[in-house]
């Protein structure tokens, strides 16, 4: 083989590696994600498959679906005590998940990326 | 066996038994009551440092798990300065349970001595299982020592959120209790432990 041809290959299979990496790099960690769920108690209001006061999970990612600013907006919409908007219309402050240890970024991020995975 | 000459017990015990011919009937029962006094405001004190935060994070078990967790919490630190410490949630206030909540905590000196849960490893693996205990006990107590604080008639539909109030004024129809729905709340969930209608 000729040298640029083997440059060429290797350059590609580095890039293969690379996009075979780089999910596993930003993996969702699902049970983390739930876990912080549950101890937010972010379940007595949403389901994963199942609407109740708020939307279900799948829903919300259905909206957010190919969306840019998703992840970003998501975080704020969880973390700003923004006002969210219930089945009969009324609104009121949705409740600021807490991380332990306290504004823990990354957990919160996991959090999200999950929603809008489902 | 020869009566003339009994032994040390049975000697104590017939002393016991003889009527005073020193000491007035009032100097005894003056001298029980004062003694009566010094023994049971004793016993209480002692069981009353047994109900303190300083006392319960003596233990590491206690200090480096869930006292570290709860110390995140609002019933730790909050806007309006008042502090539920261990003893509020999990003992009793009237003295009948108290002293049967007390009485079984001295099995938990059977799992400090064998170290049952005397790693961070060891705690998490019987998380699961100490969490459902005190759940069972609150579930039972009609969350009594919840209810030392809170009480549905207390709740403003003003000042809570109106989700909430409504869950909540649902939930006394339902005949529910505070432990049904909040649950890790002044602790980290066990990892077994999956809500209801996820």
């Amino acid at each position: 083989m000729k040298k640029p041809a083997r440059s060429a290959l290797s350059a590609t299979l580095a890039c293969a590696a690379l996009l075979l990496l780089a999910p596993a790099a930003h993996a969702v960690d699902a049970e983390a994600a739930k876990s912080l769920a549950r101890q937010n108690n972010c379940f007595k209001c949403h389901a994963v498959d199942k609407d109740k006061d708020g939307p279900s999970y799948k829903k919300v990612a259905a909206k957010f679906h190919g969306k840019a600013n998703a992840e970003a907006r998501l975080i704020e919409h969880i973390t700003s005590g923004e006002k969210a908007k219930f089945p009969d219309g009324h609104e009121e402050e949705h409740k600021i998940v807490k991380t332990s240890p306290p504004k823990d970024m990354d957990q919160i991020r996991n959090l999200v990326q999950w929603i809008l995975a489902q | 066996m020869d009566n003339n000459n009994p032994g040390a017990f049975k000697r104590f015990w017939n002393m016991l038994k003889r009527p005073s011919a020193k000491y007035s009937l009032i100097a005894i029962a003056g001298t029980s009551f004062v003694a009566g006094i010094i023994f049971w405001g004793g016993f209480n004190t002692g069981m009353e440092m047994t109900n303190t935060l300083d006392f319960c994070v003596t233990c590491h078990e206690m200090r480096d798990n869930v006292y570290q967790e709860y110390k995140e919490t609002i019933h730790y630190t909050n806007r309006s300065g008042v502090r539920a410490v261990c003893s509020d949630c999990h003992v009793p206030k009237d003295w009948v349970h108290k002293i049967v909540r007390k009485s079984k905590a001295a099995f938990e000196i059977w799992g400090k001595i064998t170290g049952s849960i005397d790693t961070r490893e060891k705690f998490e693996a019987r998380r699961m299982t100490l969490a459902s205990h005190e759940w069972e006990r609150m579930k039972d107590s009609n969350s009594r020592e919840c209810r030392n604080c809170h009480s549905f008639d207390a709740m403003s539909p003003e000042l809570q959120k109106q989700t909430p109030y409504k869950k909540h004024m649902k939930a006394r129809e339902e005949g529910k209790t505070c432990i049904d729905c909040h649950k890790g709340i002044a602790h980290h969930l066990p990892k077994e432990y999956v809500e209801p209608d996820e």
